[in-house]
Order: structure tokens, then C-alpha cells, then sequence
């Protein structure tokens, strides 16, 4: 190009030449562009004209219209979005007169609650294991080790019939359950939790203290005043319990009976063994993410810290997952949406994910085409939040762009 | 000595408080962990189960007259492997223990019954013929890539005539890694150039497809090439492994594509403009100075790409095949075992584990081979 350039400036014949030379690049440019997106268009076109026909063979129409049809099938959980009064929709559990549309609502419902969860426990447990794999002592470092070696060389999908099958089914019958303290029943019917629950009404002193509980907890959260986190904490924890010994919140404890459990909220087996296997999977990846991340950290970090007096725990707590956490951002984002599309294995215990429904649908209705366009764009789409999320997140952490 | 373990103790075990407690918390609880693992399965554990189903386990329900068919297909894929393996690293004496190890390991599960650990040890010593002979005879390494294809072709005719639709187990697990790990490479690299076009159009449309194939789950895009392929051409008739492995394929090109981009981006400008200078055509340039490098340099990230399929391969369960899994789960499945529950799931996560940790092991040899060869 800087060839052509010079010796445009020499002489103006040249000029003319470079100038219909430059055209000539440009159209030829556009008209491959042109042929490409005419090739595009009709290959999708075929792809269509031939879908159509094939549908056409098997008496389905392709429409949308389907949606709207009464599902007719049950799914063992979940909840949906319903507006039968007023304009603001409800949610509601999903049952068999409703539309097939809340079906699917109820599958992407069940998928992100899953996800949430699971990046949420997984983000903690992989932490951990990451940091163990660097511990001083000789047992935990090793543990660490090969627990994450075996995880990671090994199919999710054997580890989710692993947990399913061995560990969840085998958890003791209702009758016999396992109480733990604090009101944890584990049992093969599921696991419950204790919830809590607002009872006490809507009085004054119990609205000032959720108010002071939310306060406190964005303020240890965001921690506006260097030092604030501490006194932050203390103070919910302050409010919070004050809340429940005001009765303004009571904690909603499962009491076993022979063959079910009643209060709580109750984590079904297939949730717990998905959980179960996603969380541990997705942690095996976080750990080695951390531990990469830690390894790239400045020796001498570590060294001044320990020059400073600062024991190796408040040194990898203020000094290097500080740190650490900025830098693992963006791999974190990309091991949460593959663990959100690790979910749709759910099927194979007979989770009802979005998947799962999606089969359930597809194989009711035969529109498996409109749903498979409908489940993919849901995929992309809680792809897309995870990843803006990450993304504003990282912005947050690393304001000037202090990512390497 | 005495002294010296003693310190390491101190030193490894006991250094500070938090360190004590650490131990005292996790030994006691590996120890007790360890003890019942193995008292299960010396003592309680019935392995005739899985020695008795080893073949379903292997090669999936193919007739039994015809079983000879797949441990031949087998026997050709362990050699192309082990002719693989060494191209990168040689063959020492004691790797030959491995050679001892395995059929010894099957006897004992078999109580000395040969007649089903035959087979396997029949594979095992073909990888092993390979290994030695691309190691030994530099030779070899010259027709490999002739020699794998030559296989490859030897392989579908020998498993083609009872049908394609009947073999499964491992055998399928391995052929399913391989095709999709050899078919996606060449479509990947195309994606990764598409995308990095100076025409827009393909650029965009190479986006979106590695954007959309990567953000969702491989199963979905499986079944749907397995739904979508009927309806598309019904006269093909593609059988269901084919099918799967066209799923496979079309769902890692995207990931290869994203593997290959980030391997061209880390070749130098300077490279791309002396070539230019040479008068080099674009195609040239790509074909002989910037794709050999770019693969050198992501040659781990696609060895670890292969673990991930043959990590995925389970997922053919939704389209009905009987991979190593879903033979499992048959075994699991049959009422004359019994529950054997923890025999089976542990046997298919200790040999998972045993083949992805060999897939690993390679990855990082070869990442040091590569490392090595360019300097």
C-alpha cells in the first residue's frame, strides 16, 4: 500500500490508475460480500423450503400458535408466571390446565434457579478447594489436589448418576430421617430446609428493622467507608435476629412426618443430585482458575506480606485473593455459563429443566422446531445476562482496566 | 531418616495451630474413608458382575458370533493410537509395565478366567505394537497420517456389515472423541479464519455461529441434529452414530474455531508483513507461515479439547446410543444382578478417570515436546 501511496504523490498519471484500481478492489470486495450473503440466503432457504416440506410429510405446520394450547402434562416443580389478576403477573405452581408457554417459563425458571444457586455455591467451594491446593499442609494441599484431578477427568454426566443414584437415593427414608441440627431433614424424598417467613404483619418496629437488616447488609456488601464491612455485619446480624425475636419474621422449621415433611422448603432428590454433581464440577474448574491466578500473582507479594508480619491467613485474605478476584473475573464468567448449560444434563435424572420440558413438548406436540428456537434464544439470553453481569462486575473491580 | 520424617511431619503436618487442626480433622476422616473403600471392595464387592458383563461394557450389545469384528476395530484403533503416541514420546523399557499391568489387573477381576480379559489384553498389546513401533522405526512416523486414515477406512468396513446401529461401550466412546476430534479441526480453522475476515458478511456469520454453538448445551444441539437430519433427508438414512458424531462435530467446531482465533492472534504482525514483502498470495501466507505457527502454539488447549469431548461423549444417551455409560446403566438395569449399584458406577469412574488422565498426561507432554522442539 505505501508503495502505491508514494508514488501516487510522484506523478498525477499514476493517480488515475491507483484511483480506478481502488474502485475496481472496492467493487470486486462488495460484489464477494454480495455473493456470500446471496449464498447464505439461499442455503437457508433450502434448509427451509426442506424443513417445511418434511413437516409438511408428518402434518405439522410450523406456527407458533402452539403456545397458547393447554399443556396437559404435569412437572414435578417449579413455578410460573401468571396474570389472571391485574396487570401485574404472580407467580403461581405450574399445573396442567395451563398454557404451554408457562410450561416453558417454568423450565427457564427451574434452569436459573439451578444456575443461580449452583454459581453461587460453586464460586465458594471452588475458592476454597483453590486456595487448599497451595495450603501448607502436606494432606489438605493433596486432597485438594486429587479431588480436583478425579472431577476433572471425569464425565459430568457419570458423576451426576453417581450422585443420583449412590449418594441421594441412598440418603435414610422418610420415617428414619436424618435431622440435623437447625432443622435440615436429608431424606430420599428430599431435602428440607428451614425458610423463613413473614408473619408478624405490617407493624412499624418490624419494617424499620427489615429496613435497617437491608441497609446494613448493602453497606457491608458495597462497603462505602474503608473498615464499615465489619460493623456492617454485625449490625444485620443485630437487626436480623432482633426481627425474629420480635416476631416480626418467624424461621419456618420442616417437621418430619411418616412419609412427608411439612414447613421449609423442600429440595427435591433430582434438584439435590444436580446440585450436587454441578456444584462440585464447576468447583474443580474455579479451583484450578484460582489456583492459575494465584500461581500468576508476584512472588513478591507474598514476600512483603510476610515481611510485614502478616500471618499466611490475613495474607491470602487482604493480599492475594484481593487480587486474585480481579484478575479471574472473565474465566469465572465463562465457567458459570458453561455450568448453566451443564444443567440441561438434568434430564437424565429427570430434573425438569428447560430441556427437559422442551422434550416433554416437543414430543407432545410435535412443534419440536418453534420450541428448539425458543429454547435456544432462552440459552443465549441467560448467557448474555451471565456475561453482562460479569462484565459490569469487572468493571466494577477493575475501573481502569487493570485486567491483564 | 527417623529425624527426617519426623520434621517433615512437623514441618508438613503440624507447622502452625491452624495447621493441627486441619490434620487432625482431615486425616482421621481420608483414613476412615480409605479403609472402607478398600474393606468394600475386598471383602463385600462382586466383581464377577462387571468381569462377567466386561464385553457389553467394551464393545456395547454386538452379536457374540460377531464380536470379533469390534476387538479387530478396537485392535486397529489402539495401534493408530499408539503409533500416535509414539510420534511425540518414545518408548522406555518400563512403560512396557503398563504392557503386564492391564491384562493382570483383568485376570484378577476375572478369577483367572482368560476368555474375557483376552480381548482387552489383545487391544492393549496392539497400542503397545504401535507405541513401539513409530518409537523404534523413525521410519514409520513418515506414513502415519496415511497409515491412521488407511485405518480409519479398515475400521468402518470392518464394523459396517452387521450394522452400524448395534455397537457401543467404549469402542464407541473412543471412535465418537476421534472422528469429532479429526472432523471438527479442519471445519475450526475455517471458522477461525471466517471470523477474522476482512469481508463482513462472513464475519458475522462466523460470529454468530461460534456465539450461538457456544452458548448453548451440546446435548440440545444433538438432539436437534438427530431430529432435524430425518426431516432434512429422509433418502440419506443416516444411522444414529453418524448422527451423533455430525452433532459433535458441528458443536466443537465452534470451540476449536475460538481455540485456533486465539492461536492466530498470538502470531506476530511482523511474520504476516514479511511474507507480504516476499509477494506472497494472501492464501499463501495463511496456509504456510501463520497457520503452522498458530497450532503450534495451541496444540494443549486442542488436546484438552478432546478431553472435553470424550468427557461429553455420555451426552449420546439422549439419542439412545450405548456408549460406556449407558452400558452401565444397562448392567444397572438388569434385575439378575441384583444392586450393584456401587460396582458399576465405580468401575466406569475409575476407568473415565483412568483414560482422561492419560488424555491430560499427553496433553502436557506434548505441550513440553512443542515447547522443546521450538526452541
Amino acid at each position: 500500500m505505501t508503495i502505491h501511496e508514494t508514488s501516487a504523490i510522484r506523478g498525477m498519471a499514476e493517480s488515475d490508475r491507483l484511483r480506478s484500481r481502488r474502485l475496481r478492489n472496492r467493487i470486486r470486495h462488495e460484489a464477494i460480500q454480495l455473493g456470500i450473503v446471496a449464498l447464505v440466503v439461499v442455503l437457508l432457504g433450502m434448509l427451509a423450503y426442506a424443513v417445511k416440506a418434511g413437516l409438511a410429510e408428518k402434518g405439522i405446520r410450523f406456527s407458533f400458535s402452539f403456545l397458547a394450547n393447554t399443556a396437559g402434562f404435569d412437572i414435578s416443580e417449579g413455578w410460573t408466571l401468571t396474570s389472571d389478576e391485574g396487570v401485574v403477573p404472580n407467580l403461581a405452581q405450574f399445573s396442567s390446565e395451563m398454557s404451554i408457554a408457562s410450561a416453558f417459563v417454568t423450565g427457564i425458571f427451574n434452569t436459573a434457579k439451578i444456575a443461580l444457586l449452583a454459581i453461587i455455591l460453586s464460586t465458594t467451594l471452588g475458592t476454597m478447594l483453590g486456595v487448599g491446593r497451595l495450603s501448607t499442609n502436606w494432606v489438605v494441599r493433596n486432597l485438594c489436589f486429587w479431588i480436583v484431578e478425579f472431577v476433572r477427568n471425569t464425565p459430568l454426566l457419570i458423576q451426576l448418576v453417581f450422585w443420583y443414584f449412590a449418594v441421594v437415593l441412598r440418603f435414610p427414608p422418610m420415617a428414619s430421617a436424618a435431622k440435623l441440627y437447625g432443622g435440615l431433614i436429608v431424606s430420599q424424598q428430599g431435602i428440607y430446609v428451614p425458610t423463613l417467613s413473614w408473619s408478624g404483619g405490617v407493624s412499624t418496629l418490624s419494617l424499620i428493622l427489615v429496613t435497617a437488616t437491608c441497609v446494613s447488609v448493602l453497606g457491608a456488601v458495597f462497603d462505602p467507608i474503608r473498615g464499615m464491612r465489619r460493623i456492617c455485619i454485625f449490625a444485620a446480624a443485630v437487626c436480623f435476629g432482633l426481627l425474629i425475636a420480635t416476631g416480626g419474621m418467624t424461621v419456618d422449621f420442616p417437621v418430619a412426618n411418616k412419609f412427608k415433611a411439612s414447613g421449609g422448603t423442600s429440595i427435591s432428590p433430582e434438584m439435590a443430585a444436580l446440585l450436587l454433581a454441578v456444584v462440585v464440577n464447576s468447583a474443580s474448574f474455579i479451583a484450578e482458575i484460582v489456583r492459575g491466578a494465584i500461581d500468576a500473582l508476584p512472588k513478591a507479594q507474598w514476600e512483603a506480606a510476610g515481611s510485614l508480619g502478616l500471618s499466611r491467613r490475613d495474607t491470602v485474605n487482604d493480599i492475594v485473593l484481593p487480587q486474585v478476584f480481579r484478575v479471574v473475573l472473565p474465566s469465572f464468567g465463562n465457567q458459570y455459563i458453561s455450568l448453566t448449560k451443564n444443567t440441561a444434563l438434568g434430564i437424565a435424572v429427570g430434573y425438569p429443566d428447560l430441556f427437559n420440558i422442551y422434550g416433554t413438548i416437543a414430543n407432545q406436540t410435535g412443534h419440536s422446531l418453534e420450541g428448539i428456537i425458543i429454547v435456544m434464544a432462552s440459552y443465549l439470553i441467560l448467557s448474555w445476562i451471565i456475561s453482562s453481569a460479569v462484565y459490569w462486575a469487572n468493571r466494577r473491580l477493575n475501573p481502569m482496566g487493570v485486567s491483564r | 531418616m527417623i529425624t527426617a520424617s519426623i520434621n517433615w511431619t512437623r514441618h508438613n503436618l503440624f507447622g502452625k495451630p491452624f495447621d493441627v487442626v486441619l490434620s487432625l480433622l482431615v486425616i482421621p476422616g481420608v483414613l476412615w474413608l480409605a479403609y472402607s473403600i478398600f474393606d468394600w471392595a475386598l471383602t463385600t464387592a462382586r466383581w464377577d458382575i462387571i468381569a462377567a458383563s466386561l464385553r457389553v461394557l467394551m464393545i456395547g450389545i454386538f452379536p457374540a458370533d460377531q464380536a470379533w469384528r469390534a476387538w479387530t476395530a478396537s485392535a486397529i484403533i489402539g495401534a493408530i493410537l499408539g503409533a500416535g503416541l509414539g510420534c511425540v514420546f518414545s518408548f522406555k523399557p518400563h512403560h512396557g509395565l503398563v504392557l503386564v499391568v492391564v491384562p493382570l489387573l483383568l485376570l484378577i477381576v476375572d478369577h483367572g478366567d482368560p476368555g474375557n480379559a483376552l480381548p482387552a489384553a489383545g487391544v492393549v498389546g496392539a497400542t503397545m505394537l504401535g507405541w513401539v513401533l513409530t518409537s523404534y522405526m523413525p521410519l514409520s512416523r513418515k506414513v502415519m497420517p496415511a497409515a491412521a486414515f488407511t485405518g480409519f477406512i479398515v475400521v468402518v468396513a470392518v464394523m459396517a456389515s452387521p450394522g452400524v446401529g448395534l455397537w457401543g461401550g467404549l469402542l464407541l466412546s473412543v471412535l465418537l472423541t476421534l472422528v469429532t476430534s479429526v472432523l471438527s479441526l479442519p471445519i475450526g480453522i475455517l471458522l477461525a479464519f471466517g471470523r477474522q475476515s476482512r469481508l463482513s458478511s462472513l464475519r458475522i456469520i462466523c460470529t454468530w455461529y461460534i456465539e450461538v454453538m457456544r452458548s448453548v448445551p451440546l446435548i440440545l444441539v444433538v438432539y436437534w441434529i438427530w431430529i432435524l437430519m430425518p426431516v432434512l433427508a429422509p433418502q440419506w438414512g443416516l444411522a444414529d452414530v453418524a448422527r451423533g458424531m455430525i452433532g459433535f462435530t458441528v458443536f466443537y467446531s465452534a470451540y476449536v474455531a475460538e481455540y485456533v482465533r486465539s492461536g492466530l492472534q498470538a502470531v506476530p504482525r511482523a511474520q504476516i508483513e514479511a511474507a507480504r514483502s516476499l509477494g506472497m498470495s494472501e492464501f499463501d501466507i495463511n496456509r504456510s507461515i501463520v497457520l503452522p505457527q498458530a497450532l503450534r502454539v495451541v496444540v494443549a488447549p486442542l488436546v484438552g479439547n478432546v478431553l472435553d469431548i470424550f468427557n461429553s461423549a455420555p451426552l449420546v444417551f439422549i439419542i439412545g446410543l450405548t456408549d460406556f455409560l449407558r452400558a452401565g446403566q444397562m448392567i444397572l438395569a438388569n434385575p439378575q444382578y441384583g444392586d450393584r449399584t456401587f460396582e458399576v458406577l465405580s468401575f466406569l469412574l475409575v476407568t473415565y478417570f483412568l483414560v482422561g488422565s492419560m488424555i491430560t498426561y499427553a496433553a502436557r507432554k506434548l505441550e513440553d515436546h512443542m515447547a522443546t522442539s521450538a526452541r
